[in-house]
C-alpha cells in the first residue's frame, strides 16, 4: 500500500503543505490537514476498517458523515481510549492513534469470522430462543460469551487524564446545521439583530456544498458568506460541534469535540447547554442506501460520500465504479467519478431517464444501464465485480467500488425529540418533521428543500422569522444566491427482493430476511421490529436503515409507510461520553463539599475527616487511638468519664418568626410546642402527610414569636423545603418566616460529667449552674462580640450543652472550650463517637428514621398521647401502620461473650429457617465500653419478646450470632446523668 | 501560557434580610422604605442602593438589605408587619473581577451575562455547582457571588479549576 496511492493530485480542501501522520492497527499512515480519519484511510488504500457486530462480516467505509454504520474505531491509548467513534466524523490529527474494533487476532484475520458460516442460525430472536434455558438462571452463563463474541469496541480502564468541560451559552436565535440552509439562516438573523449561534457538526462549515467541485460557484459562494459571517460580530461559530438533544424551553445539548490536535490534560470535550429565544433547524438529510444480495461489502459507499471523497479530500475511492441509483442526485457522483478519471457505469432503477442526463453520461464515456439493479456482489475484504440485473440477461461488471443511492431521508431527529411525530410526505418519499413548536423553524432539506437554491431560501426566511421571534427586526439583505447544478433528488422506490444476504443496518447486522422472520412471528410494528431484530439500536441509531426496514416491513405487511409508521427518536443524536457530561463535575468536585467553621482546626489537629452528605466532619481523632475502632472507644470513654466536645455546626438550623410561630410547631411535630415556655427547649418529632416519621430534633423558644429550630444534619433540607411548601399551600394565613441559618451559627457539643466546669471555664460570665440552665434550658450571651446561646441538650445521654456562636467566631469559640477544658479532661470527639454514645443511650437517629418507621415503631407514640390534627396524624392511623406484628425499636446484646454484632444482619427466631428477609434487622451497633460488649439497636417483628433469643445472620460475612433482645436503653435508663 | 485575567477575593458581609406577613406585606415594605429613605426594589432583579445599604428583593415578600461596611440596621421592622434576621454570619462574598471573569462563570453559573437582566448593577439568584447563590453584577468585568459559608472554599476551588483550565491565571 503506497502512502496517499488514492490521493488525487490535485484538488480538494486539504492543506498539502501541513501533512499529518497517523497510525491504523499499528500501521504509520500520512494524511494533510483538512482530512477526517476516513478521507485519510481512504487515500491510503485502506478499503477494510472494521468487522460487523454480529457476523464479523468485513466492513469498509459506507459514508462520509455521522451516519457512518461501519467505520468505527478506538482513538486513544490508556485512559485516553475512547471507543465506537465513526472515522467519518474524526478530523485527523497529527499523532492520531486509531484502532479497529470487534476482531481478533487481526481485522484481516478475524477468527470469529466463522460467524458467517452459522448466519442461517444467527437470525433475529436467536439468543431469546436459545439461550433461554434449561433452567431460568443458564441465561447469566450464556451472557458472558455471547457479549464477548458480538460487541462494539472498549474503553480504557485507566483514569482519563483529559478533561472534559461544561459550559451555559445564550443566543436569540440557534441554527443547527452549517449547510447552505443553516449559513444563509444565519446571515439573515444576525442582519436583522439577533444575537447567533450556528452549529455544525463538522470541522468546516458548508454542508453538502463542501462536496462541490473546486472552482464551483459553491466554493466562492461559501467564501463570500463566511467573510460576511465573521464580520458581523453577533454570530458564534461554533464548528465541530453537535447538537446531541433538544430540551423544553429551547435548550440544545451540543458537544465539542477538540480532541483533533491537542496534548494530554487538556479539554478533550465540551458540553454546553444552549439556551435559545428559536431554533432554526437545518440539519439537512441523509442519503438512503439500497438494499441488495451482499450489499456490506467493503467499496460499496453511499454516492454522496463519494462525491465529499473526491472533491473535497481529493480522494479516488475506486478506479472502476457503477453507481446503482433510483434519482437523478446520484448521477452527480458518476460525473465526477468520471472526471476523476475513474471508469463509471450507471445502473439506474428507473427503466426512463432524462436525455440531459444520458448525454452528458455519454460525453464522458460513462456506460449507462437503465432498468438495472444490482442482484449481487462479488468479493470478500475489497470487492471485484457488480452482477447487473435488469430486463436481459444478468451480467457481471467488474468494479471496486459501488455508489448506492436510495433517495434521501431529512434528518428528523433533533425535531422529534421533544415528542413531535415526524410526518410522511409523499412528494418527497420520506418522513419531514411534525408540527414544531413556537419559535422552532424547519429550513432546507429537513423541510424537503433539497436544492440548493431550496435551501438559501428558506434558511434565509427561516432565519428572518427566527429573529423576529426574539424580537430582532432590522432590515435584511436578500439572501444570498447562486446558480448550482442540483439535479432532482426525488426517488423512484420500486426495488426487486435481495436473493442472498441483503443488510439493511449494517452495524446491527439485520437484512431482509431478519424483517422478513419478523413479520412472520408476529413482530410487525416498527417498534416491535426495532426490539425483535435489534434494529436501529446501534451507536448510529439506526440513521441509514430506518426508512429501508420500514419500508421493507410496509411492504411485508402490505400497507403505506404512513400506516406503518416509524420509530421514536431520542437523544443522543450521536452518542456522547460520559466524560462530557460530567463536565468537572469528578474527583473531589464531583460535589461541593461543605466545611464547618471549625474545619481548619480538625485538620490540624488530627482528625480523620468522614463525608458525611456534603459535609466534612472530624470521623474520630488520630490522638485518640491508630485507627477508629481504637479511637472511638476511647472518645467515648472521655465522655463518659470526663467531658468531649464535638463540632455539630451540620445540624440544620432553622430561624422561625412570626405571630403564628407556634401554631406553626404545633401542626408540624406530632408532640404539642403551643405551650413551650420561653428559654425552654423541646424535642420534636415530624411526620410526613402518610404518617411516617419525617425527622426529629429540638426547637427552643427564644421569645414569644422566635423559635429556633435544629433538624438532623441528613434532613435540615427536606425540613426547611417541607416548612416552606406547607406555609405556601397548606397555611399561607400564618404569619411565620421560616429561614436557613444552618450557615450563620457554629455549633458545638460539650457532653460528659464535667461539662459544666468547662463551661464555666470558658465562658465565666455566664451562669450555667443547674438552676439558671437546667436540662432543656437556654441562656444567652455574647463571645467575641457574636451572639452567643448555649442549650441544655444531651443526645449521648451525659449531661450536655450546646453552644451556638456566631460562625465567624466558631473556631475561637472551639479553642476557648478545649483551652479551659483541659484541666477537666476535656477532648474532642468525632462522628464515629457520637453515633456510638446515641446508640448506647437508645436514641433513634438516621439508620431507624429510615422512611418506614412510625412514632410507634420507634418507641415515640407516648409522646403524641392524644393529641391530633398534625400533619400526619390521619394516615398513621391506618390499620397498617398499628398491626402488633410491625417491627419495632428494640435493643440487643450477644448471648455469647465476646461475640460481636453486625450492623445490617437480618435476624431470625429462634428455629427458624436462616433464609429470606427474617423478622427484622439490626440498624446500629457499637461496642459499649461502660458494659464491656456490643450493643445494638433493631427493628424486629412485635411478636418477639423481650428477653427472647434471635439469631442475627449477615449474609456476607457469613457471621450467625445469637443475641438477647432487650430493651433499647443500655445506659442510665432514668436519666440521671443528663439532670443535676 | 498562563494569562493573567481574573481576581478572587473572599470577604465577609452584612446582610439583613425583611419579610413582611402576607397580610401587611405592602405596609411593611412602605415602613422600611420610609425609614430608610428610598423605595425598595419592586421586582426579582433589582437591586437597589437605600439609606447606605444595597436592597435586593430576593423572595416575594423578602428583601435582603446588604452592605460592605457593616453599619448597624437603623431600623426597626414593627413585629405586626413582619420580621428581621442577620444572616451575615453565614454568607461569604466572593468578589470577581477581572477580563476573563464571565469566560470563568460561564462554566459554573446559567447567566446570560450579555442579556439586560444581567446588567452592571442587576442582582440574581442561580444555582452554582448545585448550592444556591445571589449574584451581583458590579462591573462589566466584575460580580459578586453571596454563597454560604460552608460552601465558599469549594466554590472557590471550582472557579479555580475552571480558570486554570482556561490557561487564566488567578489573582
Amino acid at each position: 500500500m503506497n502512502s496517499n496511492s488514492k490521493r488525487l493530485a490535485k484538488g480538494g480542501r486539504i492543506d498539502r503543505g501541513r501533512p499529518l501522520e497517523f497510525s491504523f492497527d499499528g500501521s504509520k499512515l500520512a494524511g494533510f490537514q483538512g482530512d477526517t480519519l476516513a478521507s485519510a484511510l481512504l487515500a491510503n488504500g485502506v478499503s477494510l476498517v472494521g468487522r460487523s457486530f454480529k457476523y464479523h462480516r468485513p466492513r469498509g467505509i459506507f459514508s462520509a458523515g455521522a451516519e457512518e454504520p461501519n467505520a468505527l474505531v478506538t482513538l486513544g491509548t490508556g485512559g485516553r481510549r475512547e471507543p465506537n467513534l465513526p472515522a467519518t466524523m474524526l478530523e485527523l490529527g497529527d499523532g492520531m492513534i486509531a484502532e479497529s474494533q470487534n476482531r481478533w487476532p487481526s481485522l484481516a484475520f478475524d477468527l470469529q469470522s466463522v460467524n458467517g458460516l452459522f448466519a442461517p442460525f444467527l437470525s433475529a430472536g436467536f439468543y431469546y430462543k436459545t439461550f433461554m434455558g434449561p433452567t431460568r438462571r443458564a441465561w447469566m452463563f450464556y451472557e458472558h460469551f455471547i457479549r464477548r463474541a458480538a460487541g462494539l469496541g472498549k474503553a480504557g480502564m485507566e483514569p482519563d487524564p483529559d478533561r472534559y468541560e461544561l459550559r451555559h451559552a445564550f443566543a436569540d436565535v440557534a441554527i443547527v446545521g452549517g449547510g447552505p440552509a443553516g449559513l444563509s439562516a444565519a446571515r439573515a438573523a444576525a442582519n436583522a439583530g439577533a444575537r447567533v449561534a450556528l452549529i455544525e457538526q463538522d470541522f468546516r462549515f458548508g454542508g453538502q456544498l463542501l462536496s462541490e467541485r473546486p472552482g464551483s460557484e459553491a466554493n466562492a459562494w461559501l467564501e463570500a458568506l463566511g467573510i460576511e459571517l465573521r464580520g458581523l460580530g453577533n454570530v458564534d461559530l461554533m464548528a465541530r460541534t453537535t447538537a446531541v438533544g433538544i430540551y423544553d424551553g429551547q435548550v440544545l445539548g451540543l458537544v465539542e469535540r477538540r480532541d483533533h490536535a491537542q496534548a494530554s490534560g487538556r479539554v478533550r470535550q465540551a458540553f454546553t447547554i444552549l439556551r435559545a429565544g428559536a431554533i432554526v433547524f437545518a440539519p439537512g438529510a441523509i442519503e438512503r442506501p439500497l438494499v441488495f444480495s451482499n450489499n456490506d461489502r467493503p467499496g460499496v459507499m453511499l454516492a454522496s460520500a463519494v462525491r465529499t471523497y473526491v472533491n473535497r479530500f481529493a480522494v479516488l475511492p475506486g478506479r472502476r465504479a457503477v453507481v446503482t441509483t433510483t434519482n437523478d442526485g446520484a448521477w452527480r457522483t458518476a460525473f465526477d467519478l468520471a472526471a476523476a478519471g475513474a471508469q463509471v457505469t450507471v445502473a439506474d432503477l428507473r427503466a426512463t431517464l432524462a436525455p440531459a442526463l444520458q448525454a452528458e453520461a455519454l460525453r464522458l464515456g460513462i456506460a449507462v444501464r437503465p432498468g438495472t439493479h444490482i442482484a449481487d456482489l462479488r468479493g470478500g475484504r475489497a470487492l471485484n465485480a457488480a452482477r447487473l440485473a435488469g430486463s436481459g440477461a444478468e451480467t457481471e461488471v467488474d468494479c471496486d467500488l459501488v455508489c448506492v443511492s436510495g433517495g434521501w431521508s431529512p434528518t428528523v431527529h433533533l425535531t422529534s425529540h421533544l415528542g413531535v411525530k415526524p410526518v410522511y410526505r409523499e412528494d418527497i418519499d420520506g418522513f419531514a418533521p411534525g408540527p414544531l413548536a413556537g419559535g422552532q423553524f424547519g429550513a432546507g432539506s429537513v423541510v424537503g428543500g433539497y436544492t440548493t437554491a431550496e435551501a438559501i431560501e428558506t434558511g434565509h426566511r427561516a432565519g428572518i422569522e427566527a429573529a423576529a421571534y426574539c424580537g430582532k427586526t432590522k432590515p435584511v439583505p436578500a439572501a444570498l444566491q447562486f446558480q448550482s447544478t442540483d439535479l432532482p433528488a426525488a426517488a423512484f422506490r420500486g426495488v426487486p427482493p435481495a436473493r442472498g444476504k441483503a443488510f439493511v443496518d449494517f452495524q446491527m447486522d439485520v437484512t431482509t430476511g431478519d424483517i422478513a422472520l419478523a413479520h412472520r412471528e408476529g413482530y410487525q410494528s416498527v417498534e416491535h421490529l426495532k426490539r425483535y431484530t435489534t434494529l436501529g439500536m446501534g451507536t448510529d441509531q439506526g440513521k441509514t436503515s430506518n426508512f429501508p426496514a420500514l419500508s421493507a416491513m410496509a411492504a411485508l405487511r402490505g400497507a403505506t409507510i404512513p400506516e406503518t409508521g416509524t420509530t421514536t427518536f431520542r437523544p443522543p443524536y450521536t452518542p456522547v461520553a460520559i466524560g462530557a457530561l460530567a463536565g468537572r463535575a469528578v474527583g473531589h468536585h464531583l460535589k461541593p463539599t461543605r466545611r464547618t467553621p471549625m474545619h481548619d482546626w480538625h485538620i490540624a489537629n488530627g482528625a480523620d475527616m468522614l463525608e458525611v452528605g456534603l459535609w466534612m466532619r472530624p470521623y474520630f481523632y488520630r490522638g485518640a487511638g491508630r485507627d477508629v475502632n481504637e479511637a472511638y472507644v476511647a472518645e467515648m470513654r472521655f465522655v463518659r468519664e470526663a467531658a468531649g466536645l464535638m463540632d455539630i455546626s451540620t445540624l440544620g438550623k432553622i430561624d422561625v418568626q412570626g405571630p403564628d410561630a407556634a401554631t406553626l410547631f404545633d401542626r408540624v411535630y406530632a408532640n404539642g410546642f403551643v405551650k413551650l415556655p420561653v428559654g425552654r427547649a423541646r424535642y420534636g418529632v415530624m411526620l410526613r402527610d402518610d404518617g411516617v416519621v419525617l425527622d426529629d430534633g429540638t426547637t427552643t423558644r427564644l421569645g414569644e414569636h422566635r423559635f429556633f429550630m435544629t433538624t438532623s444534619t441528613a434532613k435540615a433540607a427536606n425540613v426547611l423545603s417541607r416548612l416552606e411548601f406547607l406555609l405556601d399551600t397548606a397555611w399561607p394565613d400564618l404569619r411565620v418566616a421560616v429561614t436557613s441559618v444552618t450557615d450563620e451559627w457554629a455549633a458545638m457539643s460539650v457532653a460528659g460529667p464535667r461539662s459544666r466546669e468547662v463551661l464555666a471555664a470558658a465562658f465565666p460570665t455566664l451562669d450555667v449552674s443547674n438552676e439558671a440552665l437546667p436540662h432543656m434550658g437556654l441562656i444567652g450571651g455574647e463571645f467575641d462580640g457574636r451572639a452567643l446561646r448555649v442549650i441544655r441538650l444531651s443526645y449521648s445521654g451525659e449531661r450536655a450543652y450546646e453552644v451556638y456562636v456566631g460562625a465567624s467566631a466558631g473556631e475561637a469559640a472551639w479553642r476557648r472550650l478545649i483551652e479551659a477544658g483541659q484541666p477537666f479532661g476535656l477532648r474532642p470527639y468525632g462522628v464515629e463517637a457520637l453515633g456510638a454514645l446515641r446508640v448506647e443511650k437508645g436514641h433513634v437517629a438516621g439508620p431507624e428514621i429510615d422512611g418506614r418507621t412510625t412514632l410507634d415503631d420507634l418507641g415515640l407514640g407516648r409522646m403524641v398521647g392524644k393529641r391530633s390534627g398534625f400533619v400526619g396524624d390521619v394516615l398513621r392511623r391506618r390499620p397498617a401502620l398499628a398491626e402488633q406484628d410491625r417491627q419495632r425499636l428494640v435493643g440487643l446484646t450477644c448471648v455469647e461473650a465476646d461475640a460481636r454484632l453486625s450492623g445490617g444482619a437480618v435476624l431470625f427466631k429462634q428455629g427458624e429457617t436462616l433464609k429470606g428477609h427474617g423478622c427484622g434487622r439490626i440498624t446500629s451497633v457499637t461496642y459499649s465500653p461502660t458494659l464491656g460488649a456490643y450493643v445494638g439497636l433493631a427493628l424486629l417483628a412485635g411478636d418477639v419478646a423481650m428477653g427472647d433469643e434471635v439469631v442475627a445472620v449477615h449474609m456476607m460475612k457469613n457471621e450467625a450470632v445469637r443475641a438477647r433482645v432487650v430493651s433499647p436503653v443500655f445506659l442510665d435508663p432514668q436519666g440521671e446523668r443528663l439532670h443535676g | 501560557m498562563a494569562e493573567c485575567g481574573f481576581a478572587v477575593s473572599v470577604e465577609t458581609c452584612t446582610i439583613v434580610q425583611v419579610e413582611g406577613w402576607p397580610e401587611t406585606q405592602a405596609a411593611c415594605e412602605a415602613e422600611l422604605s420610609r425609614q430608610l429613605g428610598a423605595a425598595l426594589p419592586s421586582a426579582f432583579g433589582e437591586a437597589v442602593p437605600v439609606g447606605g445599604w444595597l436592597a435586593v428583593r430576593v423572595a416575594p415578600r423578602r428583601f435582603w438589605l446588604i452592605t460592605e461596611d457593616g453599619p448597624k440596621p437603623s431600623w426597626s421592622i414593627d413585629p405586626a408587619l413582619g420580621c428581621s434576621l442577620s444572616l451575615g454570619e453565614g454568607r461569604m462574598r466572593l468578589k470577581l473581577s477581572g477580563p476573563h471573569t464571565f469566560d470563568v462563570l460561564k462554566a459554573c453559573v446559567a447567566i446570560d451575562w450579555d442579556s439586560p437582566q444581567a446588567r452592571p448593577g442587576s442582582a440574581l439568584q442561580t444555582g452554582f455547582h448545585h448550592v444556591p447563590v445571589l449574584v451581583l453584577r458590579t462591573g462589566t468585568e466584575a460580580c459578586d457571588i453571596f454563597a454560604p459559608r460552608s460552601f465558599a472554599q469549594s466554590l472557590v476551588d471550582w472557579l479555580a479549576d475552571i480558570a486554570v483550565s482556561r490557561d487564566i491565571q488567578i489573582k
